[in-house]
């Protein structure tokens, strides 16, 4: 099936959903991309992202089992589960860091993934579009953070000077234009991280991958870098966001994934996973998870 | 007068010209033994690195190989070994060569344990950036590798000059050498080896010391190159501008 086709399939199930007349056999919106207004996909918009059946096993455990996930752009996907249950793999293949067995991946409805083969021409192009947000925060410590943003720009063909520029002027909507020079051992953990989604941004990626951005802060530091990822949220910024912060991820995400042993158990709105999930695991999973955050 | 006892006997402005020529061939030895050491000594680190079983094995046994020889053997293999097969390499050639092979055995363990000590979620990191292989090696992994490997490699420096003093036996004209000709003339041998000694301090000293101001100023992530300080007192510029902005 071809992306046009795909589309077209997907605004008929839309239009069947939402007519009246219909009998609804199934959820109206099954997925993201169904569940987006039609505006959004007419004229051509291709999702940032779209996976199909996507599998991946470590020395024959399978960790990923027939994901199948659209991320149309400017929104916000939010992959939440247990431990173990394979979100960092997903993310990672995406920007295949990590090969998939089989399925195929699309960036911007161009393959970069088909049919168990890697198919992009450019894995460092790809890179560059698609940024990414680590859990441990992964700055070069023996670069300054002005640096750590400018490094990927300049590798890039950026002249140094606008590299640097641009570095600044990131440092600053993250709010650390004060720390430009300081090396990553001499911040805080908050602050590493925001320089890490300075770092993220700098090559202007169509979509940003967060990998549990805070479980490893303090909760000010957690504050400090959620305000930041609020603010891309509605610069309009196309994110996917594995996180632990439920009311955040209720609060910032259009759509919301619960992956339960490498499978997506249930997706739908945040309202609609967080106050009436269809699913047992996804019960125990919230009600553990509310259990676990006293203060949410 | 000239009979009387004592150590210091030895007309040594006679031998200041012997001495500077030894000092000279010293010098020449240690850095291009260390020079061609440290380049084989890294190569033989990303082989044994490598992901490629092929590539591995021929790095690991050159390692096994010259780790365990002694210097010695090396230079007489190199010298008078290699001669008796009809391979002729003067004595620099030969010096210099066993010197290269011994240490970049040592060096290349130096460095493989290094580049293996960068944490992994830097590779990963660079490669999510988009960064090339190259470019993620050279600007992300081997800066921080060197810093690992810094103080082991300043000492296989200081090794490797005291080192050269075993060239002697080939005649290599460097200090050593230069110190048994002077005995062989004078009969001096405490007091020559003394100052010989004294001669190798002061070279080696200075340089240990230097070479750990080196170590610690780039451990403070102090810039070395000049361009990198360029770069950096413009950015102090732009940020500062930026705060009286805000
Ligand atoms: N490189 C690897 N080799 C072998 N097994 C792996 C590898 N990476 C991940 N796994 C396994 O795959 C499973 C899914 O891991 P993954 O890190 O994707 O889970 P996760 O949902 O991100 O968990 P967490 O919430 O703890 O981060 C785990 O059981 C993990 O042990
Ligand atoms: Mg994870």
């Amino acid at each position: 099936m071809n992306r046009i086709e795909a589309a077209l399939e997907a605004r008929k199930e839309t239009g069947v959903a939402t007519s009246p007349s219909t009998e609804v056999a199934e959820p109206a919106s099954k997925t993201f991309a169904d569940a987006v207004p039609e505006e959004s996909q007419s004229a051509g918009a291709t999702p940032v992202v779209r996976i199909e059946h996507l599998c991946k096993s470590f020395d024959g455990r399978v960790v990923l089992d027939a994901i199948d996930l659209t991320v149309p752009r400017g929104k916000i996907l939010s992959i939440i589960g247990q431990s173990g249950g394979g979100k960092t793999t997903l993310l990672r293949c995406i920007n295949l860091l990590e090969r998939p067995d089989h399925g195929s991946i699309q960036v911007n409805g161009e393959a970069v993934f088909a049919d168990g083969r890697v198919v992009c021409p450019d894995l460092a192009a790809l890179r560059r579009s698609v940024g990414m947000v680590f859990q441990r925060f992964n700055l070069f410590p023996h670069l300054t953070a002005v640096e750590n943003v400018m490094l990927a720009q300049v590798r890039a063909g950026t002249p140094s000077r606008t590299a640097l520029e641009r570095s600044v002027s990131l440092l600053r909507r993250v709010r650390l234009a004060h720390r430009g020079l300081a090396y990553p051992d001499q911040m805080s953990g908050g602050e590493q991280q925001r320089v890490a989604i300075a770092r993220a941004l700098a090559l202007r990626p169509s979509i940003l991958l967060f990998d549990e951005p805070t479980s490893s802060l303090d909760p000010e530091s957690t504050v400090e870098v959620l305000q930041v990822m609020r603010a891309l949220a509605q610069d309009g910024m196309t994110m996917i966001l594995v996180t632990h912060e439920l009311p955040f991820a209720r609060g910032v995400a259009d759509w919301v994934v619960f992956v339960d042993g490498g499978r997506i158990v249930e997706q739908g709105p945040p309202e609609e996973i967080f106050d009436r999930p269809g699913q047992e695991r996804t019960r125990a999973f919230l009600s553990n998870e509310a259990a676990a955050q006293p203060d949410a | 007068m000239h009979l009387a006892s004592g150590p210091f006997k030895v007309p040594w402005s006679d031998y200041y010209g012997t001495l500077f020529d030894g000092l000279q061939r010293t010098v020449e030895y240690t850095v291009v033994g260390f020079a061609g050491a440290a380049a084989l000594g890294l190569l033989v680190a990303l082989m044994r690195v490598s992901t490629v079983r092929l590539v591995r094995l021929p790095a690991t046994v050159y390692t096994e190989v010259f780790k365990n020889v002694p210097l010695l053997a090396i230079i007489f293999l190199t010298y008078f070994g290699l001669g008796s097969v009809g391979v002729r390499l003067n004595v620099f050639e030969a010096g210099t060569t066993s010197l290269i092979l011994f240490y970049a055995a040592y060096l290349s363990e130096t460095f493989r344990s290094a580049i293996r000590g960068v944490h992994h979620g830097q590779r990963e990191a660079a490669q999510a950036l988009g960064l090339r292989r190259v470019d993620s090696f050279t600007r992300v992994i081997f800066p921080q590798a060197l810093r690992l490997a810094l103080p082991g490699t300043n000492t296989m420096l200081v090794d490797l000059l005291k080192s050269t003093s075993l060239l002697v036996t080939i005649s290599a004209a460097e200090l050593m050498s230069q110190a048994r000709l002077i005995t062989s003339a004078t009969f001096r041998a405490l007091e020559v080896y003394l100052v010989i000694a004294g001669v190798y301090f002061a070279l080696c000293y200075p340089l240990s010391q230097g070479l750990l101001w080196i170590e610690r100023r780039v451990h403070a992530g102090l810039p070395i190159s000049p361009r990198r300080r360029r770069l950096l007192r413009t950015a102090a510029a732009l940020l500062t501008e930026e705060e009286a902005l805000a």
